[in-house]
């Protein structure tokens, strides 16, 4: 716990937008960098690829791109900052890696029948579950 | 809450006139002791302003302005009509007084004493559910006398009342329980032993723990007055005053499950309910009930994934704060018999589990390859308007027209709503002096309307006649006859009760749902209106017209003009669509007919099925129903789902897109919007539409009735639909209650 403290110390709120969107951008790099040492740790080498984890990793920050607010942005980042720490501390174990960032939260079953290609959303929905 | 309110309101004058005691708000003080003493500490009252706003927004209805008197209750001056009772008007006035014995719905019986307050210039204390208000009356509610004597009542009570609360079912709902925090003393001086009670059997509905009985009589009293059978009552005098069955016999009631809500201790709880949960524990929803077609209203209780229990609500146009047994007990049909996975029937007569896309996939093929004419689609009686309008849209997409909701009968007339509705209003029943039940067994079909019909009764000594098969009434009724001739009688008014009905104020004719399924059904709504025509039932001021429907989904069906085209489709029928339908006769159907059974239950409607599509059940989604007056209500969803099941309508939208039908609204947004260019009335909820044209646009009929006598509609009345025949609880009652 206090290993978790140490690293992840909250910055000062960003003052802008401009500063907000370099911090970003320092994660981006940050994590990018780790990623050898990660795929050693959790074995990745033979369900991904770099380029693929990167690609990963930048599609989870461009989920939260229409966020404009510097102080939410902030806190993205320092539940990415808290993520990524965790997975550098071998917190986590190989599936939480591989469920989480290289199959994806879609799971392994894919819609791949061809038939299903025209399916409203409503139908894939209803196959999944009652609730939506 | 509302005594906790008040037990703080209780402590204020004190704390202006001696500003040094105010630690506990009860609690027995020297200055409580002596009454007079205080009493003459006391500031002269002082208006409590702003007014307060009265207890449970009770209504304050003048029949009479000219009647209206002034009270003052604690110095705030309330205007009320004359003939009130000191506790309503303390209520009025936003005093909440502590009660056991006193009932808004039934009789003053005044042996609590727990209800004491002080009035000026009277001697002592004032039992004030029994008193009646007078004008220029001071009272008040928060003295050192009343204080004192309410506390001196609750030591009498827990005196004899065991201390067992840890075990006892009423374990935190217990008005004993709330009222000795709020006004008992803070010690008891008994020390004897406390006497015990033997336990009656009362059925397998209500559990007794006779020893905590405060004798409060409230039960007794709701036996005899509103639910109308003589079962209970009290024996003994006394400290050996018991509460109980004259003699060893069972409560047969149909409404016996409400002493448990209005006891307030717990001497009558649910047997069903007993040690399962603990009533902070469980989430209540808001809902209604569809297990007749009154609606009443509900709270579901559940916990987790589980309905615990379920309770009614108060609405005073439907089910006022009562609810049938059936309605009450017939939850734990809700976990046994579920259908939870899409099934399809084998080669050699098995059910197979399979995928949602699967089963669609059968069933979008098969009826694609039915003729439009061979396909048929039938609503159950649990099904919400939403499922209704996309079968019926599916279907029509298909070609076909041949969609109908069970219980209607072959030939449904739709198209007047005064036809299948009640006009009169279910509290508009109060109104009536002469009843004439047609065909309709109202304490079996809607127990709800017949506590009505029995309250009337008993208030303005209203007529009532029945023509039907013989059976059981809680009320004085003569029985005119079995069959048609009884109605040919009285519509050429040969008949002695007729000149009874010329002479009513406001009569009533009640036609049960059942005769709808008669081939005759025509003839004999012509005669019931020739008879209502008359006797002048139909004014422009009162419809006394009435139809007393059986299902939940009927109304709601005709509303959206669930009617079939050809009254013997099923004979030749190559597609069959099932949503929750179990009562319809499939015997005609050809063997080589394609049954989908869409439902929540493995009941009737499953043995004959081929593909079976689980469905959620009332508890489990929101649907709109439509009751028997023609209210619209909601249901909204208090559990998840079982299994893999899917809303009703939800399904058929998927399968529509499967076939390659698309219906063209996915949400129940969409589908409500589809409802209003049908049916605009279902959108209005917990407002009744009334019928806009009577019975006189009606085109003219031609055709004789039979002499068959009437049939009962509803031979067993714990075992209706598909849930209740799940349950358990039902199929005890039935066998233990029924008279055989
Ligand atoms: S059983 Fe309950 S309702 Fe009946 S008299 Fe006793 S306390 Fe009152
Ligand atoms: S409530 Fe008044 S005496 Fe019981």
């Amino acid at each position: 716990m206090s290993f978790t403290l140490r690293s992840v110390k909250v910055p000062p709120n960003s003052a802008n937008l401009e500063e907000a969107r370099s911090r970003v951008f320092e994660f981006f790099k940050t994590a990018c960098r780790s990623l050898p040492s990660i795929m050693d740790m959790y074995n990745l080498d033979d369900v991904a690829s770099k380029s693929q984890l990167r690609s990963v990793i930048s599609s989870e920050i461009r989920k939260n791109s229409h966020v404009t607010n510097p102080k939410v942005i902030d806190m993205l980042l320092f539940k990415g900052t808290e993520d990524l720490n965790n997975i550098l501390e071998h917190a986590k174990q190989r599936h939480h890696i591989i469920g989480q960032y290289v199959v994806g939260p879609q799971g392994l079953v894919q819609d791949l029948d061809p038939k299903d290609r025209g399916m409203s959303n409503f139908l894939k929905n209803f196959y999944r579950s009652n609730y939506f | 809450m509302g005594l906790g309110l008040l037990a703080s309101r209780a402590m204020r004058p004190l704390r202006n006139s001696h500003s040094s005691v105010f630690l506990r708000t009860i609690v027995s003080k020297p200055e409580l002791q002596s009454a007079e003493s205080s009493a003459a500490a006391q500031a002269p009252p002082e208006p409590d302003l702003p007014p307060r706003t009265p207890v449970g927004g009770a209504r304050i209805h003048f029949p009479n302005p000219e009647d209206a008197i002034e009270v003052f209750v604690d110095g705030y001056p309330v205007k009320i009509p004359k003939g009130m009772t000191v506790l309503q008007a303390c209520e009025v006035a936003g005093v909440d007084i502590p009660r056991f014995c006193y009932h808004s719905r039934l009789s003053i019986a005044g042996n609590c004493r727990m209800c004491l307050v002080e009035v000026e210039k009277s001697p002592k204390p004032v039992a004030s559910c029994a008193m009646p208000a007078l004008p220029g009356m001071k009272i008040k509610t928060d003295t050192p006398v009343a204080k004192k004597a309410r506390e001196g009542v609750m030591e009498f009570l827990l005196m004899n009342h065991p201390l067992d609360c840890p075990i006892c079912d009423q374990g935190g709902e217990c008005d004993l329980q709330d009222q000795s925090m709020a006004f008992g003393s803070d010690r008891g001086r008994f020390t004897e032993m406390k006497r015990s009670v033997v336990d009656k059997n009362l059925g397998p509905l209500v559990k007794t723990v006779m020893t905590r009985c405060i004798q409060c009589t409230r039960c007794v009293r709701f036996a005899t007055e509103v639910a109308g059978v003589q079962d209970l009552g009290m024996l003994g005098r006394g400290s050996g005053e018991e509460i109980g069955t004259y003699v060893e016999k069972l409560m047969t009631s149909e409404l016996s499950g409400n002493v448990i809500d209005i006891c307030p201790v717990g001497a009558l709880t649910s047997k069903p309910f007993a040690f399962k949960a603990r009533n902070w524990e469980l989430k209540g929803t808001e809902t209604i009930d569809v297990t007749d077609a009154v609606g009443s209203n509900i709270r579901i209780d559940s916990r987790g994934p589980e309905v615990m229990r379920i309770v009614p609500r108060l609405n005073e146009d439907i089910n006022e704060e009562w609810i049938s047994d059936k309605t009450r007990f017939c939850y734990d049909g809700l976990k046994r018999q579920r259908l939870n996975d899409p099934m399809i029937r084998d080669a050699d007569g098995r059910f197979k589990a399979v995928t949602w896309r699967d089963a669609l996939a059968v069933v979008a093929e098969v009826a694609l390859q039915a003729k439009p004419e061979e396909i048929v689609g039938i609503a159950g009686r649990l099904s919400d308007a939403e499922s209704m309008m996309a079968l019926k849209d599916l279907l029509n997409r298909m070609g076909s027209n041949n969609v109908w909701c069970e219980g209607t009968g072959t030939q449904p007339s739709a198209d007047l709503r005064s036809g299948y509705i009640m006009n009169t209003t279910i509290s508009g029943l109060e109104k009536a002096d002469v009843f004439l039940l047609i065909g309709t067994q109202p304490r079996v079909e809607a127990a709800m309307v017949n506590a009505r019909i029995r309250k009337t009764v008993r208030a303005n000594n209203a007529k009532v006649a029945y023509i039907g098969p013989a059976t059981d009434f809680n009320y004085d009724h003569q029985h005119l006859g079995t069959g048609p001739e009884t109605l040919t009688e009285l519509a050429e008014g040969r008949h002695p009760f007729c000149s009874a009905i010329s002479n009513a104020k406001n009569p009533v004719i009640i036609v049960g749902a059942g005769l709808f399924e008669r081939e005759d059904k025509d003839a004999i709504f012509a005669t019931v209106e020739a008879i209502a025509k008359k006797h002048n039932v139909i004014r422009p001021d009162w419809n006394g017209l009435n139809v007393l429907l059986l299902n939940a989904a009927q109304a709601a069906a005709l509303d959206l003009g669930l009617v079939p085209e050809s009254t013997n489709s099923i004979e030749s029928a190559k597609f069959v669509y099932l949503m929750g339908a179990d009562d319809v006769n499939l015997d005609k159907l050809p063997n080589d007919a394609f049954v989908v059974y869409q439902g929540h239950h493995g009941d009737r409607g499953v043995y004959r099925a081929n593909i079976i599509l689980p469905a959620s059940a009332f508890s489990e989604k929101e649907g709109t129903y439509v009751n028997t007056e023609g209210c619209t209500q909601q249901t909204l969803p208090a559990v998840p789902t079982v299994g893999d099941a899917r809303d009703d309508w939800k399904i058929i939208r998927a399968l529509s897109e499967v076939a390659g039908l698309t219906l063209p609204y996915d949400s129940v947004g969409g589908i409500r919007t589809r409802i209003r260019t049908v049916a605009p009335n279902l959108l209005n909820v917990d407002e009744r539409e009334p019928a806009t044209f009577g019975p006189s646009v009606k085109p003219e009929v031609t055709g004789k009735m039979d002499t068959t006598p009437f049939k009962s509609a509803v031979e067993n009345f714990y075992m209706t639909d598909s849930i209740t025949r799940a349950s358990k609880i039902m199929a005890q009652c039935s066998a233990m209650l029924l008279k055989k």
